[in-house]
């Protein structure tokens, strides 16, 4: 509104400047929406290719659709691709699937940027020097054939991540034929311990739990709704949890020092101080009082007192969770990797089963899983220990010939292990490697592989639902670097160098698919169709369900041997426990380069591309450190420096730094965002099982005077309304019910 | 008179200037005008003419063919975009076509065919990224719907074509163009009084208008998201 004094002011005054930029600018508009015509239309420019042949489905702007098999991580949820003109667009789950119901998280989400990514290595590259010199398939397979002559069993290793199906199978092979034994399996964030202590408790190395039948889910640090086993299928489950049996909404009891997202969901949050999740445990069958026998004798001692002053937690609440667990029957208890990540991880993971057991759970919400008849395809599964074995054999200059595959050791090895130098002792190294990631820049010879969506493989998830299944990955399309080969063609090059006469019959790897599955058929389901039928049923289905074999849950969880160890004393010089955070969408850092996942905040602080160190507000106070300030982080391994982010999800004598991010390779979208608390990680090893207790790294904190703004969506852009009152809030002491209806 | 009122004086006379201008422009005609675009150099010169042209009578190795535009583009009435039909396509019926197979266009096209590489076209009628015309529901609306011939629907917007070699664009296919068809009156009710095609939607924002000759006329649809999605 102009008042009048302004009108006043204004009237008799001639066209002046503004008035005259004023119209200048709504002609410009003008100009420029007139030339919004016929100059946009590029005819002639652009290139229009045709198919040569195009079977009668394919039709440029229609999708068509291919099932498949998620490579993201090893749950192995089943795919549905969306391919248009030949490119693979969209993902989806495939609804057929017992295990994701086709229902796809983030990180599988991103899968295409896996396959899209533009930093992709596209031909065989051969070290000079400090480059990688170009080299032809002949050649890298010459050269490999070369290194292996006169070298023995024993001084050749096989590094790879967690693999299962045929290319198992098949890798089983090829080493067998090098006469070596040395294949260690390495995924650096896996439920190494609890595996183990599930093989104590129940028999096997990872039961079927049943989220749907359980009331009650005690969760000691299992991050099962975000990373942990299968998160994809344990969402479902958890949904049928909530709407509950009998209309009883279940109830999620979360305990760690360090809130997952799982955590997050919990209708009861619980801070214990770092590793005393065991204690906790004992203190609950004491409180709950129906503990006979050994039993009762172990956990006699573990009053509510004593577990109150060791664990942090409160007298009420640990009355509180055993009257629920009491009155609501059965329900589950489980370990996850906040309660295995300590020296005494077994034991932790022992206590907690204990409390399974006490409250007769096994057999109502764990179950025996189902396996696939065919043993040598079942995954092949490892943790650090794993690493570690090959990081003191190298140590030792014992490997003249090392491969690795999919695992990213010189990233993810704990610091104190030091991997890197110790690797370089290996006399030829040969990375099988998608990109140029921090172990492949040190290997010799680097050979591209397909992508998830370009290759063929079969997969057999370790955690499998209703039935057994195996699930088929198929090229989505046609390979987009001309020169990137499938591990399975790989390994069946290199294996025709030993044993060429047993495999003279495959001339390719899907050649060897398809001849194994047929082979099989009829345990496959297939028995009484042809060959042709069966494979192209196969194919289109995207999985092949088995009866499977259900076992009996044959162990007991036993008082015997449990032994928790005293709390640890307190360390002057670094007096925190360095929690390492594995995030939903980035895990292990494997995937970091895909940039969907970089940009996705994070579930609980909502930071995008980069790192952060989170610290209890209490103790931030205490040091004198508000949010964004740089810190340094040391431990007795070694030190990184990043931003600050308050949050009052952590236990305060605990700090945590999500993994996956600070990578110094693995192109564009990775190099050089955040830090890699990997780097300053202790080797510290559960005592029972022998991998690597990530959560015992103790640390320090140490301000360097500077400060950043922390990129989050929550704060000034997203939380603060600056007054507009987009979503009024008011405390909930003044609220009254009876008017806000 | 008061200076604020100036330059809104000055903008809304401007406005009323070239609306005018546009209201006096009476409504198009059915065969709307031509522009021409570039002549575009094909790796092979196709010659639309020959294909889709009217039958000679007197001399049958001079006239065209008279074959259905859809034999070849056959993505069009199945998808938005059209397309460019398959190689396959062509050698389907020229490996059966001997008098004409050491024409020099025909020799090219074998070429692409034994290499199994596919012709690099080049695109004439390009529309903008953020306009997503579809080839699919005019067919279903002109062709199949409302029977009109093949040639004079596709010619809507791409003109006389089977008088053409190579296909030159000879519509504007700018945004005013095809909201001059957008906004004629044309029937929007098949036989049965079943709305013709996805456009029941767009009915209740704007009620057709029944005309003297008791067919229901509307507009075509003119909603910005039906382009621009």
């Amino acid at each position: 509104m102009i008042d009048s004094g302004s009108v006043k002011q204004l009237a008799g005054h001639p066209f002046d400047r503004r008035d005259f930029l004023k119209v200048l600018g709504w002609s410009g508009a003008a100009v420029a929406l007139s030339g919004c015509g016929n100059t946009s239309i590029e005819d002639g420019k652009e290139t229009v290719v045709s198919y040569v042949e195009a079977n009668d489905y394919m039709v440029p702007g229609i999708g068509v659709y291919y099932n498949s098999t998620c490579a993201q991580c090893d749950a192995g949820c089943s795919i549905n691709g969306r391919v248009r003109e030949g490119r693979v667009l969209k993902l989806e789950g495939n609804p057929d699937s017992a295990i994701n119901k086709g229902k796809l998280c983030g990180l599988g989400q991103a899968g295409v940027q896996h396959h899209y990514n533009p930093d992709r290595v596209r031909e065989p590259l051969l070290r000079n020097g400090n480059k990688g010199e170009t080299i032809s398939w002949d050649k890298a397979y010459a050269l490999i054939a070369e290194k292996l002559s006169g070298v023995k069993g024993e001084e050749i290793a096989f590094l790879s991540g967690g693999v299962s199906g045929h290319l198992k199978a098949l890798l089983g092979n090829y080493l067998d034929s090098l006469g070596t034994k040395n294949h260690f399996v390495y995924e650096a964030v896996a439920p190494g311990v609890v595996r183990a202590a599930n093989v104590k408790a129940y028999g096997v190395e990872m039961p079927r739990y049943r989220f749907d039948k359980a009331q009650v889910v005690l969760s000691f640090g299992a991050d099962f709704l975000g990373s942990w086993v299968s998160p994809v299928h344990f969402s479902q489950q958890y949904a049928q949890f909530r709407k509950g049996v009998n209309g009883q909404r279940g109830v999620l009891v979360q305990v760690e020092s360090k809130m997952t997202l799982t955590g997050a969901n919990a209708d009861r949050w619980l801070a214990v101080k770092p590793g005393t999740e065991g204690v906790l445990a004992l203190g609950i069958i004491n409180a709950l009082g129906i503990a006979t026998g050994e039993v009762a004798e172990l956990v006699k001692g573990y009053d509510r007192a004593r577990v109150s002053s060791e664990t942090g937690v409160a007298p009420g609440q640990i009355d509180k969770i055993a009257a629920l667990l009491k009155l609501r029957s059965p329900s589950l208890v489980l370990a996850g990797s906040a309660a295995e990540g300590y020296a005494h991880g077994s034991q932790n993971a022992a206590a907690i089963h204990l409390l399974n057991q006490v409250l007769g759970n096994v057999g109502k919400t764990v179950e025996a899983p189902v396996s696939v008849p065919f043993p040598q395809m079942a995954p092949a599964k490892g943790n650090t220990a794993a690493l570690k074995t090959l990081n003191d054999g190298l140590a030792a200059g014992k490997y003249k010939v090392l491969f690795n595959f999919a695992a990213n050791p010189v990233f993810t090895a704990p610091g104190a292990f030091k991997f890197k130098d110790n690797l370089a002792k290996a006399g030829f190294k040969v990375a099988f490697a998608h990109y140029l990631d921090e172990t492949a820049l040190q290997a010799d010879l680097v050979l591209p592989l397909d992508s998830a969506m370009e290759d063929w493989g079969t997969q057999v998830p370790e955690y499998m639902t209703e039935g057994a299944q195996i699930n088929i990955q198929q090229p989505l399309m046609e390979r987009l670097h001309a020169n990137t080969r499938g591990m399975g063609d790989i390994v069946l090059t290199l294996i025709k160098q030993r044993r060429a006469d047993e495999y003279k019959a495959f001339e390719d790897y899907y050649a060897y698919l398809r001849g194994a599955m047929l082979q099989n058929k009829g345990a496959l389901g297939g028995g009484g169709v042809d060959d042709d039928t069966f494979w192209n049923e196969t194919l289109t289905q995207g999985i092949v369900k088995l009866a499977g074999s259900t076992g009996t849950l044959t162990a007991h969880a036993a008082a015997a041997g449990l032994t928790l160890p005293a709390p640890a004393a307190s360390d002057e010089q670094y007096p925190l426990h360095l929690i390492p955070g594995v995030t939903a969408s980035l895990r292990d850092g494997r995937h970091t380069n895909q940039p969907w996942l970089q940009e996705s905040p994070d579930p609980l602080t909502t930071i995008v591309w980069d790192s952060w160190v989170e610290v209890h507000p209490k103790k931030a106070t205490e040091l004198g450190i508000v949010e964004g300030d740089i810190v340094e982080v040391t431990s007795k391994t070694g030190s990184v420096k990043a931003q600050v982010y308050l949050f009052p999800g952590i236990h305060p004598e605990a700090i945590s730094i999500p993994v996956g991010r600070g990578h110094d390779a693995m192109g564009r979208y990775a190099k050089g965002y955040g830090v890699n608390p990997f780097q300053i990680m202790d080797a510290v090893f559960d005592a029972a099982t022998g991998e690597l207790a990530m959560h015992e790294t103790r640390v320090n904190i140490k301000k360097t005077g500077q400060r950043v703004l922390v990129v989050k969506d929550e704060g000034s852009a997203g939380a603060l309304q600056m007054g507009r009152k987009i979503a009024a809030r008011v405390s909930t002491d003044q609220v009254d019910l009876s008017k806000e209806v | 008179m008061y200076r604020f009122l100036r330059l809104p004086v000055l903008l809304v006379g401007f406005f009323m200037a070239a609306s005018s201008y546009a209201a006096s422009n009476s409504q198009p005609a059915l065969t709307t005008e031509d522009a021409l675009g570039p002549q575009v150099v094909q790796p092979i010169e196709f010659p639309h003419n020959r294909h889709a042209g009217l039958h000679d009578a007197s001399d049958p190795t001079k006239g065209g063919m008279e074959i259905n535009c859809q034999y070849c583009h056959t993505y069009a009435r199945r998808s938005a975009v059209a397309g460019i039909p398959p190689l396959q396509k062509c050698i389907g019926c020229h490996q059966n076509i001997e008098s004409v197979r050491n024409k020099s266009r025909i020799v090219e096209l074998f070429k692409y065919w034994d290499a199994k590489k596919a012709v690099p076209w080049k695109k004439v009628h390009d529309l903008p990224d953020f306009v997503r015309f579809n080839h699919e529901r005019h067919i279903k609306r002109f062709i199949e719907q409302q029977d009109r011939p093949v040639q004079e629907a596709c010619g809507y917007c791409h003109g006389d074509v089977k008088e053409m070699t190579v296909a030159r664009r000879q519509k504007p296919l700018a945004m005013g163009w095809c909201a001059s068809c957008h906004e004629k009156d044309h029937p929007v009710v098949a036989e049965g009084g079943t709305p013709i095609a996805g456009q029941a939607y767009w009915y209740s924002f704007q009620k057709p208008a029944a005309a003297q000759d008791a067919n229901t006329k509307a507009r075509g649809p003119n909603d910005c998201w039906q382009c621009h999605k």
